[in-house]
């Protein structure tokens, strides 16, 4: 097909899709907004741990954590104080001892040491607290504990280098935006079915390959554009630009296959609205993992943007390089022609 | 003599389990006007999608200007126009934009769109929104964009369905002098006034075959029965219709008695319409 044709199709695509104010408006406004939300977010991670404490006499350890600016360290004169700056917030986490530790202990009973804790607190945490509170308990009373602990940091040590919560976002952001595309995409698609454009294309020199070229061009690279602009003003390609457009690129393919079967679903625009809604949901599932890495499964490696969104937050957040996440693009790359053949497949059985 | 545009040779297609065309097989000579005509579901648009390369034949096949359809429907397609019956225009760009899109796809660079425009009675409108024309309008743009590429060979189907007098004979006039051009046009249509006033020939298509295929005037001539109308002043005073066959051995007779003994208000010759050939032909109307 000539390359004039082909130009034709693509700024008429352009066309069409800006003719809608809908997608018009949530492309540009959309993009400005995950811009703004993205420096909006504290750059900073805030974790300190605000502990207070209701002991006779501070062991060694301690004292040497009091100049850990991660764990600020109260001490309160009793535990109805300590009780009372736990329930306003003041500190996260108390350890109350009994006045009379040494005295209880000298008379050969079990001195019980109160745990107070903020309802933020997440239950997998309260073990640890209950462990910290055990080994002071072991310092205080000067027993050795009879194990040595070896300290293994597993991955890079991020103490004092935490991942900003925007920073977090930004694999979600990118998403967002290839998703917004896709929608686009697939509405249009739909609605040049619905309206016989399609046919009265086919009624011409163009193929049926031209036509799927055209449409995958003009989607994959709009969609592509537009993460790219994203990420370059988020500064999200300092670090391994080469390997974070690759992955963006093929990415935006992936969601170009998967507008093609949203389009072969959906009859109107509210229906690619709502098999693109569920589309969505799907796909933006691993960016939650980042988001909440307590969510992490297994099952989240069957879906292809699982692969973009490790890509991009282990390269932008560990500087991680081709070496270590360059075999994502493997089952990226075949998801995306899977999905794009499967798209052009289905959807052309509408054509006619 | 030049072979003919087109030849559909046994042409059948099956939707399901049903046949919508049946093994039908006619000819157009090149600059010829052809009717198709028929009733809603009789297999005309499923032959047309035959005979454009939209649709594969089950079986048979279609020459268009020498070429077999199936087997190379880009080169045929090349060479056609087509205007469906349903506007299918791109509402959100300009009448402009629409015909300049299909000019880079038939690889026309010297389109006059000025005088396209004029043609179909749209000029001073090429940069309006299709969004805002009429439905004539948009029949006229439909037209005007089967003829960008210059076709050797246009399709129409039902051109002038819904449209006010005055842009159904724009469209009528341009369909003439593209045969005077010397394009073939195949013309599927409901209005056998249209068909009887265009077409060189008509094929009448009933429940996937053809029941007819000949000159108007020779359908006529065939199945069309001539006659006198006449209305007549009756005992009451209201006005009643008498009709006497024509060519029969009593006709002569019949006038006579008309005119002698009646008081004769009006009087009229009438041949078989299309519409009536079709109906004692194959028992349905074409609405």
């Amino acid at each position: 097909m000539n390359i004039a044709a082909l130009w034709a199709l693509i700024t008429k695509d352009a066309r069409l899709y800006f003719a809608n104010r809908l997608f018009a408006l949530v492309t540009v406004l959309g993009l400005v907004a995950y811009i703004a939300i993205y420096f909006l977010l504290p750059a900073t991670v805030d974790e300190t741990l605000r502990l207070g404490m209701v002991i006779p006499e501070l062991p060694p350890a301690l004292a040497e954590a009091l100049t850990d600016d991660a764990v600020q360290i109260e001490r309160f004169t009793d535990a109805t104080a300590l009780r009372a700056a736990v329930a306003s917030g003041e500190v996260t986490v108390g350890i109350a001892f009994p006045a009379d530790l040494f005295d209880q202990l000298r008379q050969g009973s079990r001195p019980t040491v109160e745990l107070f804790l903020a309802p933020e607190v997440p239950p997998d945490f309260v073990s640890v607290y209950e462990a910290a509170a055990r080994e002071l308990s072991f310092n205080l009373v000067g027993q050795e504990l009879p194990v040595v602990i070896s300290e293994e940091i597993l991955g890079p040590d991020m103490a004092g280098a935490q991942i900003a919560p925007r920073q977090r976002m930004l694999p979600l952001f990118a998403v967002l935006v290839l998703m917004v595309e896709c929608l686009g995409l697939a509405s249009l698609i739909a609605a040049e079915v619905e309206q016989g454009t399609i046919r009265a294309l086919l009624v011409t020199p163009l193929s049926l390959r031209g036509l799927f070229v055209a449409k995958t061009l003009f989607g994959s690279l709009f969609a592509f554009v537009q993460a790219v602009l994203l990420l370059a003003v988020t500064g999200g390609l300092v670090r391994e630009p080469l390997l974070n457009l690759t992955a963006l690129f093929i990415g935006s393919v992936l969601m170009t296959g998967t507008a093609f079967l949203i389009a072969s679903l959906g009859r109107d625009l509210m229906s690619v609205m709502g098999w693109g809604m569920l589309a969505l949901l799907i796909m933006a599932l691993p960016t939650f993992t980042v988001l909440l890495p307590g969510l992490a499964a297994d099952w989240v490696q069957f879906i292809p943007t699982h692969y973009l969104v490790d890509t991009i937050y282990r390269s932008l957040n560990f500087g991680a390089g081709w070496s270590e996440v360059g075999g994502n693009l493997l089952p990226l790359t075949a998801s995306a022609l899977l999905f794009l053949a499967l798209g052009m497949a289905i959807l052309q059985r509408r054509f006619v | 003599m030049s072979e003919p545009a087109i030849v559909a040779d046994s042409l059948t297609y099956r939707y399901g389990d049903l046949l919508a065309v049946d093994h039908i097989s006619f000819t157009v000579e090149r600059g010829e006007i052809l009717g198709f005509l028929g009733p809603n579901g009789a297999g005309k648009s499923t032959t047309v999608k035959m005979l454009t390369g939209q649709l594969r034949p089950l079986s048979g096949r279609a020459l268009l200007l020498g070429i077999d359809v199936s087997r190379h429907p880009k080169q045929v397609q090349a060479r056609i126009g087509v205007c469906f019956e349903q506007p299918n225009l791109y509402e959100e760009l300009s009448a402009a934009d629409n015909l300049r899109l299909f000019a880079r796809l038939f690889n026309v660079r010297d389109l006059d769109l000025t005088a396209l425009l004029r043609r179909v009675g749209l000029d001073g409108r090429g940069n309006d929104l299709v969004s805002h024309y009429s439905k004539g309008m948009k029949q006229r743009l439909m037209i005007a964009r089967a003829l960008v590429n210059r076709p050797d060979i246009l399709f129409l189907d039902e051109p002038t369905e819904g449209l006010d007098p005055t842009s159904a004979e724009a469209i009528r006039r341009v369909i003439r002098e593209e045969q005077e051009r010397g394009a073939t046009i195949f013309l599927t249509t409901h209005d056998m006034y249209e068909a009887d006033r265009l077409c060189h020939r008509v094929a009448f298509i009933n429940s996937g075959r053809i029941v007819a295929l000949d000159t108007p005037h020779n359908l006529k001539q065939q199945y069309g029965k001539r006659m006198v109308r006449a209305e007549v002043v009756g005992p009451d005073g209201s006005l009643l219709t008498r009709e006497i066959i024509l060519d029969q051995p009593e006709t002569a007779a019949e006038m006579a008695n008309l005119l002698q003994h009646e008081k004769v208000i009006t009087l009229h010759s009438e041949e078989a319409t299309l519409e009536d050939i079709f109906i004692q032909l194959t028992g349905r109307g074409l609405a």
